[in-house]
Order: structure tokens, then C-alpha cells, then sequence
């Protein structure tokens, strides 16, 4: 009841801004369709400087200024809070403007389902799914678990804890899914960054861990840490002959979004050249250079297929979320 | 012997003039960086980051790990002669360090701790060239039930360091604790105290708070005092003593203190967590304990600086060893050089060091000579800050409100947070006014939250049994250490015969 007055408030208001801007928005909107882009472009990163979604962004702009693919100049504003909350909360603020642009991470899924924020990620206008976060399950090097199978054997008999990073996180989703598939139940343990729970796993405090599997490489390498399977569509060839979950028969489907996104209501036009454009982006030896460095799965998706993601990803969130009471 | 080929090859990688010149830009920069209250290194590094995309990694790494630590000389000196910390690291040098530039002994203060972070930055690269593998056993030993009981190591020497009323002591670090519960509930995701406001979410953050309650509330305070209508109008009472270097009592009677600062500060450090904090806050309480004169800390003790200063420098050099060694990193400074290692195609891990010689040994050796450098320079820059404090009153006020303004609000571009900060100045006015420890609530706010989060993830490990704290070595130790620390040094003090 409460959503649907709030709709309906902000499509009156909507409905009296356009006839208080009729005329100048009926002038200007074809004109901005045909020779989009003509102007200056607002970049926001919804983060501090320094973090995933800060660096796959100035790669990004990196890309488009190298190769000469945005004509004019792109400005990359940090807008850090909340989770992302404020960041995206600003590009949604921006209906219907095309200069407008941002990139999602994880947060984009998960902020609105913590908070009460007033934009849900499908509300945007989508342009692209770049790529996905996807997790290697680990043990310790000197375990006696050697595959996905003998830890869920053993899980069965007797429950393992299991850590990540966050409570409301794919970290956490993705081992209960598993759990309930396969059968078994574990102990959730969160913590804040990479550098604990790495060192907590190294220090025998817990079983097993969900990591990125940039951070725990070197780890990995070393035997200190041997990893079981991993959560994405097909193992980056970084990590060897690791096994999906998919393969070990178990189907998981939730990942975190790394992508583009524009304000809603954007000109179609604007939406189709940001396509076009990314397609060619996502060519350039630079942005192949940046998945392999940061060991992400290519996963590609434009447009609507992009939102339907977006859509899919939030409901399966949002069901083992409730279930587990961390959201209401 | 291989060690020695190893830093003479680090040497003569980090002599190169190119790496030169980015060891000078960086400890510059690490400087200017650390001096802005606010802007501490983690920002600084982050923005620093994408000019280092086309750079080869050597160069790069030297420059950003100089930007790390100088940061740690940078930090303090806002701490001695504004009373404002910078980080959290350089909380415990307002305690002596503010009290000795009001005593006009600006100028001896700065070159001490200039000299505190010398060595301790110095010791501190000695030990990662001799003994970084066995440090990082330390580092591999430190799950949630040692973190905890750190962390309550941190709070219990909370009660050594608070000076005054120890009712208001209390009361200070309990609504430190309540400030550390608002956020994310992190083990079940739930918000707590955040009145569905989406800007409380990450929960309060420290350098606000801090910058506020030291900083503003001290300004307030002798604006109140009316210090810029005074003859004089400045903050120190510059011509009663007109020294410049320190004396020679001040090298000698802390010789022990620089000693016992840089190896606390060193192996605290290599922990991942909140190291250089925590061990500056040790270093404090030890420093009082053993002391002749405990009633002369926070009065302008010098140990007090000294101490807690060596003790900070040493802790961010321990922080490059789970970096180097284990590809871990223990602070969010190590976490964008790690982000960093990353970008330039390193692979961080046990195996960095082996893999890849030139890199992890050109950094190290580039340490050395860091501090060289760090040490000069702020010797030559200290006049200038000496002259900063003589500054009428009624100029410099404003000028450290624009400053902390402009420092807060770049660290994450938020105006809320710079909102918290004005809003904990004011608190920090009426603290101060009726006696109240802003030190306390600070710490509170970043060991409350660490030990809240850290007994849970315990307890959860554990499945309800405090037992997990007895079973585990690494644990037992931590609580000898904190018994030894709280119970036999007082005795020692005692029974040291006094002149």
C-alpha cells in the first residue's frame, strides 16, 4: 500500500514536472537523440576511491578516452555512502538524462534490499552486464578435503562454519544455497574484509571459506590454500582445473553484477548508442587485460536481457534473505 | 650470504634515479597527505592509484609505500600542535604531544618524534629484511578468538590511559561503544540504530569523529577561553622558551622508551587488523607504567610522544610483512597497495617474494632510504611548523576549520559526514568543559566495534563455549601478555628504587 501511494506521488509529480518542462523537453529531446552524445558526461562511482567497482570504472573511461569512443569529455565523481545508496541514489535522481551514467557492483542488488532506498536496480535504464563477481569455495592447504564431494560428505555428518564477507552478500547466499541442495547445514561466519577472513582460515578457526579469487591467488599457489569449486559459469583459467558447482551437479545461478547503467527514462537512442558502444568496448585488449588481471567471468548481457539479470538475481536474494531473517 | 646479495640487489634497484625520484615524490606526498587531518593514507593512495596504471611496478610500489609511511610522520604533527589526529594511529601522540606545544616546546616535540619515527620506521624495516618469514607465522596464528582478546588487551589499557576522573573516563568510552553499534549488524546483516537513514548504513566512522571531538572541540574551547583576543594570540606560549632542538635529557631518558616502542609497534603491526593503533596505544600504557613519573603523562611527557610515535612508524612497516609475505592486507592502506600489486600483474602471495626478487627487495631497501629522507625533511620543514603555531589565533581558527572541512568531506566526498564532524566538535567543547575523555570515546568506537565483532565470530566458531580462548595457543599467550603487562609492570615500577 505504502509503495503504491509512493508510486503514484512520484508519477503525479513526474507527470506535473514534464508539463511545467513541456515545451523545453519537447525541443530538446529529439534534438539530444540525433547527435547523442554532444555533451559533457557525468560518471558516478557510487564508492571511494581504491575499490572494485572505483577501478573497474576508470578502466572503463580509460577505454573510452584511449580509444576515442566518447567524444567529449567524461568526468568521474566519487560518490561515496550508504552502500552505494547515495552514489545511485544521485543517477536516479537524474531521470531521463542521458549524460548520466554509472557502474554497478554487488551493492546494487543487495543496498536496496537492506535499506529502504527509494530505487530498485531494475528501475534503471540498462546497458550492459560486463561481468560477474563469482566465488572459489576453500580450504586449508593441509586439509584432508581434497574435492567439493568429500567436503559435502563431511559437512553431512558433521556441520562446517563456513566465512565471507558480509552477512547480506552473494558470500553468503551462494554456501546456503549449496546447503540446501546437497543437503547439509554450516555455521555462517562474517567478517569485514579479505585480510580477516584469510588469516582466519589460515589460523585453523574456521573450515572452509568463500573468497574472490584474485585475493587468495598467491594463497592458493603457495598450497596454503586449496580451492574445492567454483561458483561461476566456466573456472577462469587462472585457477586450473577447479571444478563449478555446475559440474559438481549443484546449480547456484546467483552472481554479482558488475555493469552500466543509465538514469531511468533515458532516450532510447542514448540506450541503443551505449550498447553499440560497449560492444566494441569490450574488444579492446585493455578490458581483456582487466578481467585476467582481476580474474572476473566475462558475462555479458545487454539491455532488457541485463535488467531481467538484475531482476533475477534481487528475488533469489531476497527469498533465502528473508528466510534467514537478516531482511524483513 | 643470500640475504645481504638480496638487499644489495634491492638497493641497487631503488638507487636507480627514476625510483629515486619517486621515493622523493612519494614521501612529499605522504607527508602532505598525513598533515591534512582527514586525508589519511588510504585516500591519498587510492587517488593516487590510477597515475601508476602505465608505470613499471617497482617504481610504482616504492612511491605508493613511501606516500604509506611517510603518512605516519605527516599525521602527527597536526597531533602536537593542533591536538587533531589524523588517523587513529596517532591518537595516543595528542596525549603529550598537544600539552609539550603548549609548553613552547613545539620545536623540541616535533624534532622528537620526527627522530621516534626514524627509528621505529628503521627497526622496523630491519626486522622485514631479517626476519619476515617468522613474522609471518605471527600473522598466520591471529583468527577472531586472538583478535578479541587484542582487542580487550586495547580496552584494558584504556583504564591506564585515561587520566583525570576515571567515572567520566568510563562514561566517555561506554557511549564510544554505543556510537561503535550503529551500522550493519555484521553477523546477521541487520541495521542497527540507523533510523533508515541509508548514510548510517557503514556506521560512524572514526575520522569525523575524531577530527571533531579533538580537533574542533580544542578550537572551540580556546576560542571560548577567548585565546584570539589574548596579547599574545596564539596557541603556545612561544617566548618561554625559545629552544628549538631538544635537550640532550630528552634523547637519554628515552632511549628505552624508542627501544621498547619500535619492537612492540613492530610485532602488534604485523598482526592483520588494527595494528599501528592499538600499538600506539600499548606503547602509551607500558610507557606510563614503567615510568618514574607517571603523573607527568598527559601533562608533556616526553616518553609519552615518543613512544606511542616509534611505536605507530614501526606498526606500518610490520603491516608491508602479511602484505609481502602472505599476500594478506592488514589495514586499508595495505589493501589498496594489495588492489595495486593486482593492477600492475603481481600475484601476491607466499610465493611474491621468490617470484619476483627485484620487486619485494627494491621496495625494502627503498624503505631504508625512505626514512633517510623522512627524517630530513622534516627536520628542514619543522621551522615552518614551529612558525604555524605563532600564528595569531584569530587567523589559524579559521584556517583549521577550512582544513578539517575540506579534509573530512574529501575522504569519501560525503556531507553527512561532515556534518558528524561539526556536530563532534561541539561535543568535544562540552567534553572537554566538563572533564570527559575524548581519547576514550574515540577508542571505544574503533576497539568496541573490533572486539563486538571479533567475540561473536568466536562464539559462532565455537558453537557457544568461551573454552575456544583456552584451547588455542596464540590466545593463551595474548592473555599472559596482557596479565604481565597489567599486573607485573606497576610492581617493577615499585620496586625500582627512585632518585
Amino acid at each position: 500500500m505504502n509503495r503504491v501511494s509512493s508510486m503514484l506521488k512520484s508519477a503525479l509529480a513526474a507527470g506535473a514536472l514534464a508539463a511545467a518542462l513541456a515545451l523545453p523537453v519537447a525541443s530538446a529531446g529529439p534534438a539530444d537523440a540525433q547527435d547523442y552524445p554532444s555533451k559533457r558526461l557525468e560518471w558516478t562511482i557510487a564508492f571511494g576511491p581504491g575499490g572494485g567497482n572505483d577501478i573497474m570504472s576508470r578502466t572503463l573511461i580509460d577505454i573510452l578516452q584511449k580509444h576515442k569512443l566518447y567524444p567529449e569529455n567524461i568526468v568521474a565523481e566519487n560518490r561515496a555512502g550508504g552502500s552505494g545508496a547515495v552514489g545511485w541514489g544521485y543517477v536516479f535522481g537524474k531521470k531521463g538524462d542521458p549524460y548520466q551514467i554509472s557502474s554497478t557492483s554487488g551493492s546494487f542488488v543487495t543496498t536496496p534490499l537492506q535499506a529502504d532506498t527509494p530505487w530498485k536496480p531494475t528501475d534503471f535504464t540498462p546497458i550492459a552486464l560486463l561481468a560477474s563477481d563469482d566465488l572459489v569455495l576453500l580450504v586449508k592447504g593441509d586439509s584432508e578435503i581434497e574435492t567439493v564431494q568429500q567436503f559435502i560428505e563431511a559437512a553431512k555428518k558433521k556441520p562446517p562454519t563456513i566465512g565471507g564477507i558480509g552477512a547480506v552478500n552473494v558470500d553468503f547466499i551462494i554456501p546456503k544455497i549449496l546447503s540446501k541442495q546437497a543437503g547439509f547445514d554450516f555455521d555462517y561466519v562474517s567478517f569485514n574484509a579479505a585480510g580477516e577472513l584469510n588469516t582466519a582460515l589460515l589460523s585453523n578457526s574456521l573450515d572452509a571459506i568463500m573468497a574472490n579469487p584474485g585475493e587468495v591467488l598467491g594463497l592458493i599457489e603457495s598450497k596454503d590454500m586449496r580451492p574445492l569449486a567454483y561458483s561461476g559459469e566456466t573456472t577462469p583459467p587462472a585457477l586450473g582445473d577447479v571444478p563449478t558447482l555446475k559440474e559438481a551437479g549443484y546449480e547456484i545461478g546467483v552472481s554479482l553484477p558488475r555493469g552500466l547503467i543509465l538514469p531511468p527514462d533515458v532516450p532510447k537512442e542514448a540506450q541503443d548508442w551505449w550498447i553499440e558502444t560497449i560492444k566494441k568496448v569490450v574488444e579492446t585488449p585493455e578490458w581483456k587485460d582487466y578481467l585476467e588481471k582481476q580474474i572476473l567471468t566475462e558475462n555479458i548481457r545487454y539491455g532488457e536481457d541485463f535488467r531481467t539479470f538484475l531482476k533475477t538475481t534481487q528475488d533469489r536474494f531476497a527469498e533465502i534473505l528473508r528466510e534467514q531473517g537478516a531482511i524483513k | 650470504m643470500d640475504l645481504f646479495a638480496n638487499l644489495w640487489m634491492g638497493l641497487s634497484i631503488a638507487l636507480t634515479p627514476m625510483n629515486v625520484l619517486y621515493l622523493l615524490a612519494g614521501a612529499m606526498i605522504g607527508m602532505i597527505v598525513g598533515i591534512i587531518p582527514g586525508f589519511g593514507p588510504s585516500a591519498g593512495l587510492a587517488i593516487l592509484l590510477p597515475v601508476t596504471f602505465g608505470m613499471d611496478p617497482v617504481g610504482a610500489v616504492v612511491m605508493l609505500a613511501a606516500i604509506y609511511y611517510a603518512s605516519m610522520y605527516g599525521g602527527t604533527i597536526t597531533s602536537i600542535l593542533l591536538n587533531t589526529p589524523g588517523e587513529s594511529a596517532t591518537v595516543a601522540s595528542t596525549f603529550d604531544g598537544y600539552p609539550l606545544a603548549r609548553q613552547g616546546r613545539a620545536g623540541p616535540a616535533l624534532v622528537m618524534q620526527a627522530v621516534a619515527s626514524f627509528v621505529g620506521g628503521t627497526v622496523g624495516v630491519v626486522l622485514i629484511t631479517l626476519l619476515a618469514p617468522l613474522f609471518a607465522l605471527l600473522a598466520r596464528n591471529f583468527g577472531p578468538p586472538e583478535y578479541f582478546l587484542l582487542a580487550m588487551m586495547g580496552m584494558l589499557l584504556l583504564v591506564v590511559m585515561v587520566g583525570g576522573n576515571w567515572r567520566l573516563g568510563v562514561i566517555s568510552a561506554l557511549i564510544g561503544f554505543a556510537l561503535g553499534t550503529v551500522g550493519v549488524d555484521l553477523e546477521t546483516g541487520q541495521q542497527r540504530f540507523t533510523f533508515g537513514s541509508a548514510e548510517l548504513i557503514g556506521g560512524i566512522d572514526f575520522i569525523p569523529v575524531a577530527i571533531g571531538l579533538f580537533g574542533l572541540g580544542e578550537l572551540y574551547f580556546s576560542l571560548w577561553q577567548g585565546l584570539h583576543l589574548s596579547r599574545t594570540g596564539s596557541i603556545v606560549d612561544y617566548h618561554r622558551e625559545r629552544r628549538f632542538w631538544p635537550e640532550a635529557r630528552d634523547f637519554i631518558e628515552t632511549r628505552m622508551t624508542l627501544v621498547r616502542g619500535s619492537l612492540l609497534g613492530f610485532v602488534v603491526g604485523v598482526i592483520p587488523g588494527a595494528g599501528a593503533t592499538i600499538a600506539s596505544l600499548m606503547s602509551y600504557s607500558i610507557e606510563k607504567s614503567v615510568s618514574r613519573e607517571p603523573e607527568r603523562f598527559g601533562k608533556g611527557a616526553m616518553a609519552g610522544l615518543v613512544g606511542p610515535e616509534a611505536a605507530n612508524n614501526a606498526a606500518s612497516a610490520g603491516a608491508m610483512v602479511p602484505l609481502l609475505t602472505l599476500g594478506i592486507p592488514g589495514s586499508a592502506s595495505t589493501a589498496v597497495l594489495l588492489a595495486a600489486f593486482l593492477l600492475w600483474g603481481l600475484r601476491p602471495g607466499p610465493l611474491l617474494m621468490s617470484q619476483n626478487p627485484e620487486f619485494a627487495w627494491g621496495l625494502i631497501a627503498s624503505m631504508y632510504l625512505g626514512n633517510i629522507a623522512l627524517l630530513a625533511l622534516n627536520i628542514f620543514a619543522i621551522p615552518l611548523f614551529v612558525w604555524m603555531v605563532k600564528t595569531p589565533y584569530r587567523i589559524l581558527a579559521p584556517a583549521v576549520i577550512l582544513v578539517c572541512t575540506i579534509g573530512t568531506y574529501s575522504v569519501n566526498g560525503s556531507i553527512v559526514e561532515t556534518w558528524l564532524m561539526f556536530v563532534a566538535g561541539i561535543f568535544g567543547f562540552f567534553m572537554k568543559m566538563f572533564g570527559f575523555s575524548p581519547a576514550a570515546l574515540v577508542l571505544a568506537l574503533v576497539l568496541g566495534k573490533l572486539a563486538e565483532e571479533a567475540l561473536r565470530q568466536t562464539l559462532t566458531i565455537s558453537r557457544g563455549s568461551f573454552m575456544i580462548f583456552l584451547e588455542r595457543p596464540t590466545s593463551l599467550w595474548i592473555i599472559g601478555i596482557t596479565a604481565a603487562v597489567l599486573l607485573v609492570a606497576p610492581l617493577l615500577r615499585r620496586a625500582q628504587p627512585r632518585d
